[in-house]
């Protein structure tokens, strides 16, 4: 077997210079995981309208009362059940007063209800969570025991009771809700905690020395974040529902405290003679929580990686 | 096994600690509450009767004294009688008022749970088309309209100006069958939730089922599409649908409440609801307890069914 040798030329073997090519170079854009999400939650037309609907809803709470220049307080018997007409938009309830106020003066007490609710569920359930998965063993057996026990309460009942013990106030109602609905948070907190403490990426930042705080910052609380989003998102518009629900019943808000569900009672009253009464609290209560599954579904497809690949 | 039949007995014990913690619980918010069932009764009453009347309910008597009795009326399973409604007990409100929420909840779940698996499954097959997107979009719209609003909706329309149902009430003989025109409006107003819920579940457990090693097989086989999903597909997608099934039942129980509100259904719901309002603790105490009952053991039972089921989930310690 005959091999041509062949020495190389001194240009041939010289070392390319490798700073002309810049091999270490990334050509595209970093994305983070943020600026992911809010892509493809922008590309997903449901989202948008969502969104649009939700700002809308947020405006008209805002601003909605003033629009109408009527008061929401102020009884007229001279008017009383008015059909909508171009002064009365949404016409007047059986007292006179302006329904259009109305509804969004109980849309923002809803809507605030919702979200403080929500707010002390997630705070309570990561707090709760955090614990059982940072202690361990004995401490978190014994929270997992006490959970398990509330979870298995019929929570409607207890919802119920609590708001006969505390009255049928705003302080009492937002009680009466969260009382057993944290449960579920802290279950998924601890949950994701304790998966993410064993996975291979947070061990290897302790092997290198990575302090906690930096390992909370940079690797759990992002991954736990999505979880708590998608939580806020499902939370909302229940508690609405529960709320307009334990109102109608009378066991919720009463007395001059408007909330869509008082309304939506009010309007029962009068629904054989003027629907309508019962028809705009309604129609605002589903759109705002329709708008809420709807972004909830969206976020979940855009912060879950997974179903993009 | 063993490990099994002790995981149970455990399960067990932890039930009857549960309902124990919810009885006692229920106790003390009812005594916390200010004031008493007797409070509106006896206010225009001289002290003497008042006296009698607080003797003969034992509302006299301290707190604790009342617990033991409570406790220990509850484990001979005597509530005690109505505080509001004289002579009424709570097995008597439970045999009448029983079958009622049962008849509505069963209907509601029938319905429901049959079409949301019909739509789930189309769903899932004609993945990407419209059927698809309706299926999708009218499962948000369901999930988004409370049962409150649906039923009042329902009424107004087919009850108050259609008028072809009538617009409140139960069938009064023959429960169980009879007078199925008062039943329409209620269990169409419950059944939308399960509807949208179950469709959702069924298709996104398909489409998991799908992405999997063993269907490629079974289409390679050069099996149809309809066997794929009959045999491959719906077999394996169950699994979440028959652990959620108990939950459901648990949960029509107390589902009902804001329905029978609505059309006055005289289910366990309403008297409870109505119990609550005038603070008869007898009974509150004892509906609660029995219900809180009902729910825990269906979620027991959920949980051995889990175990035959999915025999990959054979208890190891507990599940998680």
């Amino acid at each position: 077997m005959a091999t041509k040798t062949r020495t190389l030329t001194p240009e041939e073997a010289a070392r390319v210079d490798l700073g002309r090519f810049d091999a270490e170079k990334i050509d595209r854009p970093t994305i983070t995981f943020w600026q992911g999400a809010w892509y493809r939650l922008r590309k997903n037309p449901i989202a948008i309208i969502a969104m649009v609907l939700l700002a809308l809803l947020i405006v008209m709470m805002i601003i909605g009362p003033t629009l109408s220049g009527e008061e929401y307080i102020k009884i007229n018997a001279k008017i009383k059940n008015t059909d909508p007409n171009s002064q009365y938009w949404f016409g007047t309830d059986s007292m006179g007063r302006d329904l259009f106020c109305r509804v969004w003066i109980g849309t923002r007490l809803s809507l605030i209800v919702a979200l403080v609710c929500s707010f002390i569920q997630i705070v309570v359930g990561c707090a709760y969570g955090g614990i059982m998965a940072y202690c361990g063993g004995i401490v978190d057996n014994v929270m997992m025991r006490i959970v398990e026990v509330i979870n298995s309460f019929p929570s409607l009942l207890i919802t119920l009771l609590v708001m006969m013990v505390v009255g049928k106030n705003v302080a009492g109602l937002l009680v009466a809700m969260c009382i057993t609905s944290w449960c579920g948070t802290a279950r998924q907190m601890r949950g994701q905690l304790m998966q993410l403490r064993e996975s291979e990426y947070v061990q290897a930042a302790q092997m290198i020395g990575a302090k906690p705080a930096r390992i909370i910052i940079k690797h759990l609380l992002p991954n736990t974040i999505s979880i708590l989003i998608l939580n806020l998102c499902a939370s909302i518009p229940s508690y609405v529902f529960t709320e307009a629900s334990l109102s109608f019943l009378g066991m919720g808000l009463s007395g001059d405290v408007i909330s869509l569900g008082v309304l939506i009672s009010e309007g029962r009253a009068r629904m054989s003679f003027n629907a309508y009464q019962l028809f705009f609290p309604a129609l605002i209560l589903c759109l705002a929580v329709l708008a809420f599954n709807m972004l909830g579904d969206a976020l979940r497809d855009a912060l879950d990686p997974r179903t993009h690949q | 096994m063993k490990k099994t039949i002790l995981y149970f007995l455990k399960r067990f014990l932890v039930m009857l600690f549960t309902l124990y913690i919810i009885a006692t619980a229920t106790f003390f918010l009812l005594a916390a509450t200010p004031g008493d069932a007797l409070t509106a009764r006896v206010e225009k009453l001289p002290d003497i009767v008042v006296e009698r009347l607080y003797e003969k309910y034992g509302l006299n008597k301290p707190v604790m004294e009342r617990y033991a009795t409570t406790m220990l009326g509850i484990l001979k399973g005597d509530f005690g009688e109505s505080i509001i409604y004289q002579g009424q007990t709570v097995p008597n409100i439970i045999k009448e008022k029983g079958p009622v929420s049962a008849r509505l909840g069963i209907q509601q779940m029938l319905l429901g749970v049959s079409v949301g698996l019909l739509l789930g499954v189309l769903a899932a097959v004609k993945k990407g088309s419209i059927v698809d997107w309706l299926v999708v979009a009218l499962s948000i719209l369901l999930i988004s309209v409370p049962n409150l609003v649906f039923a009042l909706m329902l009424q107004q329309i087919f009850a108050g100006t259609l008028a072809w149902f009538p617009v409140i009430g139960w069938p009064k003989e023959n429960i169980w069958f009879g007078g199925w025109e008062y039943t329409v409006l209620p269990t169409l107003a419950g059944c939308f939730g399960y509807i949208a819920s179950y469709a959702r579940l069924l298709k996104a457990s398909m489409l998991d089922v799908m992405n999997q090693d063993y269907i490629l097989t079974a289409e390679s086989k050069g099996l149809s599409r309809f066997e794929v999903v009959r045999y491959h597909v719906l077999r394996n997608s169950f699994i979440p649908i028959v652990t959620n099934l108990p939950m459901t039942v648990a949960m029509c129980i107390t589902g009902s409440f804001f329905i029978e509100s609505v059309f006055s259904i005289p289910g366990l719901g309403l008297y409870y609801v109505n119990a609550v309002a005038a603070q008869d603790v007898t009974i509150v105490m004892g509906e609660t307890v029995i219900i809180s009952a009902i729910y825990i053991a269906v979620v027991f039972i959920t949980d051995i069914l889990y175990t035959i089921v999915d025999p990959r989930i054979r208890i190891s310690g507990g599940k998680k």
